[in-house]
């Protein structure tokens, strides 16, 4: 649908590959950014312009936020733990929005890839759910303030098994009673990227700083 | 027993006042003791049992000093309330935000919360207590004028679910109020923001900004109280109707 739409992909992990090879698939022109972290924080302004400079300017911008490595419980944490939880995604997510902004092109969209416990919590993951929702409300400003000059959010809502670590037993991290409606939780290359594809789309335009939730029918509120 | 950061004055004070003529002791946690010190004496005058410790959250000692204290006083804590917050300052593009902004805006919401529940949790586990958290619509709907305060308030809401997803098992209950009310902070934003009055106006349904103590006081009592019981993780907007979006 959007052939040779340029696409920074900011991210890594076995999401953000997923959706690497998906959108590739689909007919984008990817620039993969992976964020580096140092001691003052998360840098990716330098792999951001570095990728710009690989595809020119970003039609879609994908944000994949760092997830945690392991689920703790908020009282056991340290205060770096939390820091890598909660405080430091958030600032990436905000440092993406950031450092694209002077070269986005017109009507490009901004989405985030987070998972669905952004909007019910996670015990285990306290702070990053608490991130994603801070995420989440960045997609909402962001359509807000840059909505007048053509530019577009969304933010796709996959199941916690996508995002968070295999061990961590995510699937039961959204309380429900039954599985996905659709029997499975999806993946990130056959189910995820074709709707990045969809919102890269000029069709989708009129849509924005709004929540997709794809995760196979388990969070259904409101 | 219950201790209100962000206590001295505004919605921390009203909510603080509201829990004390109801009987709870309070501690009003506050970073100028100046103002806290005299806002205690006029509650304690008013036969109420208040007093203020210096709390300066963006400090986990000062936090961890305020929980102890409580407890010294009075041998609990039964609940506590993250209400203290610095101040939003004016509207702000995303491009143009501040560091020293964004780091004020993170150590006094997330940070803050994040130290007081580390601090509180064993004394909240003793008395099968509560927290409480404070929200805003801005954080459900985001904000064209103050975006980093949007993802703090949205954090915060979602911390609390997740704070009581793993609170449960200690009878320990965590909820949020997201209020519209008039405050001196409020007067400040209207200052710097000379529609926003009139734009809180014509979408409350109920044609009036809160009250810090007589709108947002009772709801701090009702969620502290042993009413609440079976309400956790939990947002009540206490706006006149102004946020329809839950």
């Amino acid at each position: 649908m959007a052939d040779g739409t340029r696409t920074l992909l900011v991210g890594d992990g076995p999401l953000a590959d997923g959706l690497h090879d998906g959108l590739l698939d689909r007919g984008h022109l990817v620039a993969q950014v992976v964020p580096v972290r140092t001691d003052d924080g998360t840098d990716v302004g330098t792999g951001i312009g570095t990728g710009i400079g690989l595809i020119g300017r970003p039609e879609l911008v994908v944000h994949v936020p760092t997830v945690p490595a392991r689920a703790v419980a908020l009282i056991d944490q340290s205060t770096q733990q939390w820091v890598e939880a909660c405080e430091a995604p958030m600032a990436e997510a905000f440092a993406v929005v950031r450092a694209c902004r002077a070269y986005l092109s017109d009507r490009a969209r901004l989405v985030w890839v987070v998972p669905t416990v952004a909007m019910g919590g996670a015990a285990g993951f306290v702070g990053f759910a608490a991130a994603a929702e801070g995420i989440r409300a960045l997609a909402k400003s962001t359509a807000r303030q840059w909505g007048p000059d053509g530019l577009t959010t969304a933010v796709l809502a996959v199941a916690p098994e996508l995002v968070l670590p295999a061990e961590s037993g995510a699937g039961a991290l959204v309380p429900t009673l039954a599985g996905p409606a659709l029997g499975r939780s999806g993946d990130a290359f056959g189910d995820i990227a074709p709707l990045l594809d969809l919102l890269a789309d000029p069709s989708a335009r009129f849509m924005t700083g709004t929540t997709l939730v794809a995760d196979g029918g388990v969070w259904m509120a409101p | 027993m219950v201790l209100v950061t962000g206590g001295a004055s505004g919605l921390g004070l009203g909510m603080a006042t509201a829990m004390a003529a109801h009987g709870a002791a309070v501690v009003l946690a506050c970073r100028r003791p100046e103002i806290g010190e005299p806002a205690a004496a006029v509650l304690r005058e008013a036969g109420h049992d208040v007093r203020c410790v210096r709390c300066d959250v963006t400090s986990a000692d000062d936090i961890g000093a305020s929980v102890e204290a409580t407890v010294a006083a009075h041998g609990r804590l039964d609940c506590m309330v993250h209400n203290a917050i610095a101040p939003t300052g004016g509207p702000t593009r995303i491009q143009d935000v501040s560091q020293d902004h964004w780091d004020a805006m993170v150590a006094t919401t997330i940070r803050a919360t994040f130290d007081g529940a580390r601090a509180a949790h064993p004394h909240l586990r003793d008395s099968g207590g509560s927290m409480i958290l404070m929200t805003s619509a801005a954080g459900m709907e985001g904000s064209t004028q103050l975006p980093v305060y949007a993802m703090v308030k949205a954090a915060q809401r979602t911390l609390a679910k997740g704070l009581a997803a793993e609170w449960g098992a200690d009878s320990i209950r965590v909820n949020c109020i997201a209020p519209v009310a008039d405050t001196a902070a409020m007067q400040r934003a209207y200052m710097e923001n000379p529609d926003l009055r009139e734009r809180l106006l014509e979408r409350t349904p109920l044609g009036r900004i809160g009250n810090p103590l007589d709108d947002v006081g009772p709801v701090a009592v009702f969620l502290a109280s042993d009413m609440a019981r079976f309400i956790t993780g939990q947002t009540l907007c206490v706006d006149g109707g102004g946020f329809l979006g839950l």
